[in-house]
């Protein structure tokens, strides 16, 4: 006996079940279209600031930048895309110091881990959201990111606007 | 004319795929060479103008036994991979029982035409007025062949399945 | 009477006016003779085109259900998608496969194009638009779409694949389970209206369509029959033979260019042919909305050609059938033959006998209001 309640009772139930997922989509049906067409709403389109697209170097409005030429993001890099070019110079003072002279990655082969930018000691790289990357040939793909005549930003300026800490 | 024109197309694709279906040695083709046959034969009640037959037939014989052969021998391991050239003697006895049968057949067919010529014209045969033939119990009529049949095919069903589930 | 007007966008004028122009002009069996040949062509037309259509209506309403636009770069909402879909796979190389059937390989595609226009071709379009009618039709319609299944198998077997191979088991198993339902479910609608011919069924659903006509039962033989058609058609929750996550593509995995196009032609006409034989023997066909006694109703009806009555109950059938598709996920093999085997056929062969009960009592609507 319970077999046959089971039966039709499973039935019943299951023509209830299959009309509310046909209710669903039929809502669905007349939702908003989600659909970026993306060449025509270029003037509109919002990628999010977390988009990792492009690793830039941040240069300031003097032409300085913050790489030391440490090394660190190159060791990191898991796909060795990170080229560092340093070359060690005499200052006034008559120290030693190692400066950057070329910084060159390879977006061809970056596979956008953001290791590089987590482990800067002097957050001197960052990606941003700039997406339309493609170009016609590979050698393009390897760029340098910092700019022509560019130097490193001086301590000083740090010791003179302190962060709360 | 246009129906003898047919007539010979179908006999001659009959022909052709019974004899290529006796001798492929791939029994898929073989099958499949038959459901050509099956084919030519509905054919052939169509233009005989049973058009129930037809659909019976290709129902029946196309759309449930030959999936039905062609789904067991999917089911077999590497069907007719071992498959040898049977012995001369035995192709010369299967040739001379062929064409006894034939010719036997040809002799019935052959002294029966006068008669089947003779025999008035059948008017269409509708649905309605065969499914009287088949569930009525007066002269020509077959009610009782008609339930034997399903009896027994019921029989059939239930000893199938107690095949089946025999561990 | 409004109703006996003559019906000017009626393509039946167009034939008739053909037919007496060359039976005036040449003998008989000529005559016979271009009319086979321009129905010929004439249908292989409407099939290829009434495909297009459909493949564009299906990513279309696919495209909705699912929030998108779907296709709208080539022409206009992206009308000529389909079109160019039908170059490309006509241009592309077909691929031989080694150590295959070749026979059987190349034969198996057309097993399934010819049993889907095969049956295609005794669908009656409209007035006058029935290329054949036999006094068999609803039976000669699951006999000959009962053949597409051969070619889906040999494919499958042919192919030397094994996803092919079991595509086309799954195939098989699913299309033999649920044609008996889709039969059961005309063969109820044939015992309501004591006809299987295709013009006499349509006929008698002039003032109340079979799907009124036996209420409860219809209705049951009904939504049986367009769950059965749907599951034939290996569409929807029902298309485990080409389930491409387990099996690539199924029995057409192989396929290529024209041959992989005529499955995928037949999957679509398919589609179309079990929502016009669903249309036809449930729906009145392409007889317009009529009720009787309203003359003035009928008249204003009857002015819209018979053949777009067609094609809209069929285009609601399919957009139906699309519904069921976009909202259920894909049953299990053993979940789809107890659908068919422990809830379908029971239900269908007790509605047989209620049909039957029905009928002989004299409950049926046209019988309980006096319909003609």
């Amino acid at each position: 006996m319970s077999s046959i309640t089971e039966y039709f009772s499973g039935l019943f139930t299951g023509i209830r079940s299959l009309m509310g997922g046909m209710s669903v989509t039929w809502k669905e049906l007349w939702t908003k279209k989600v659909t970026q067409q993306y060449p025509e709403n270029r003037d509109t389109l919002v990628i999010s600031d977390r988009f990792r697209a492009e690793l830039v170097m941040p240069h300031d409005e003097n032409n300085e930048h913050a790489c030391t030429s440490c090394g660190i993001c190159q060791l990191n890099c898991p796909n060795g895309t990170i080229n560092i070019t340093s070359e060690m110079i005499e200052t006034a003072e008559g120290k030693k110091k190692k400066i950057l002279s070329k910084y060159s990655w390879d977006l061809g082969m970056c596979t956008f881990c953001n290791l590089c930018v987590i482990t800067c000691p002097s957050d001197a790289i960052k990606f941003n959201n700039t997406f339309e990357n493609a170009v016609f040939t590979r050698s393009k793909l390897i760029q340098t990111l910092n700019k022509e005549g560019s130097k490193l930003r001086e301590k000083k300026k740090e010791t003179l606007a302190p962060k709360g800490e | 004319m246009a129906e003898q024109i047919i007539f010979y197309v179908l006999a001659v694709i009959i022909t052709v795929f019974s004899i290529l279906a006796v001798t492929s040695k791939q029994i898929i083709r073989s099958a499949t060479y038959l459901l050509f046959v099956l084919l030519g034969t509905a054919g052939l009640y169509l233009l005989l103008g049973f058009s129930y037959l037809f659909a019976v037939q290709i129902a029946v014989y196309a759309g449930g036994i030959m999936v039905i052969f062609i789904f067991a021998i999917l089911l077999t391991n590497r069907p007719g991979e071992n498959v040898k050239s049977e012995l001369p003697i035995r192709r010369l006895v299967a040739l001379v029982t062929s064409v006894a049968g034939l010719a036997f057949c040809g002799h019935i067919i052959y002294w029966n035409v006068k008669k089947v010529i003779q025999l008035p014209l059948m008017e269409e045969l509708t649905p309605q007025k065969l499914g009287h033939i088949m569930m009525g119990t007066d002269k020509y009529q077959y009610l009782l062949p008609f339930e034997m049949i399903s009896i027994l095919l019921l029989a059939c069903i239930v000893g199938a399945i107690m095949v089946a589930r025999r561990r | 009477m409004l109703l006996n007007y003559s019906h000017p966008l009626e393509i039946s004028n167009l034939t008739t006016w053909l037919d007496t122009t060359l039976r005036s002009s040449m003998p008989e069996f000529w005559v016979l003779f271009i009319e086979f040949a321009l129905v010929i062509v004439a249908l292989l037309t409407a099939y290829a085109v009434i495909a297009l259509i459909l493949i564009y209506a299906e990513r279309k309403i696919t495209a909705f259900f699912q929030a998108r636009y779907g296709p709208n770069r080539v022409g206009k909402w992206g009308l000529l998608q389909s079109l160019a879909d039908m170059i490309k796979i006509l241009l592309k190389e077909i691929v031989k496969i080694t150590r295959s059937d070749r026979f059987l390989f190349f034969a198996a595609p057309f097993f399934m194009i010819v049993a889907s226009m095969a049956t295609f071709g005794a669908i009656p379009f409209g007035k006058g638009l029935l290329a054949v009618d036999f006094n068999i039709g609803v039976l000669y319609v699951t006999a000959v779409s009962s053949v597409g299944i051969i070619g889906v198998l040999l494919a499958g077997w042919s192919s030397n694949n094994k996803y092919s191979m079991i595509g086309a088991m799954r195939s098989g198993a699913q299309f033999v389970s649920y044609e008996l339902s889709a039969g059961f479910a005309l063969m109820t609608i044939v015992v309501l209206a004591g006809t299987m011919q295709f013009s006499e069924l349509i006929e008698g659903q002039r003032y109340c369509w079979n799907i009124f006509n036996g209420h409860i039962s219809s209705i049951i033989a009904f939504v049986i029959y367009l769950i059965s058609g749907h599951a034939e058609t290996n569409r929807g929750p029902f298309d485990l033979p080409e389930a491409e996550s387990e099996l690539t593509a199924g029995y057409h995995t192989e396929y290529s260019g024209l041959q992989f196009g005529f499955y995928y032609l037949a999957e679509y006409l398919n589609m179309f042919i079990i929502a016009s034989i669903a249309t036809t023997v449930f729906l009145g066909g392409f007889l317009p909305i009529q009720v009787q006694g309203w003359d003035a109703f009928n008249g204003i009806m009857d002015f819209i050609p018979s053949y777009v009555w067609f094609f809209a109950k069929t285009a609601v059938l399919i957009f139906l059938s699309l519904w069921v598709r976009w909202s259920f996920p894909r049953l299990r093999i053993d979940q789809l033959l107890n659908l068919e085997w422990k809830y379908l056929l029971p239900i269908n062969l007790v509605n047989i006998v209620v049909m039957v009960i029905l009928v002989l009592t004299g409950l049926t609507l046209k019988d309980l209001f006096g319909i003609i």
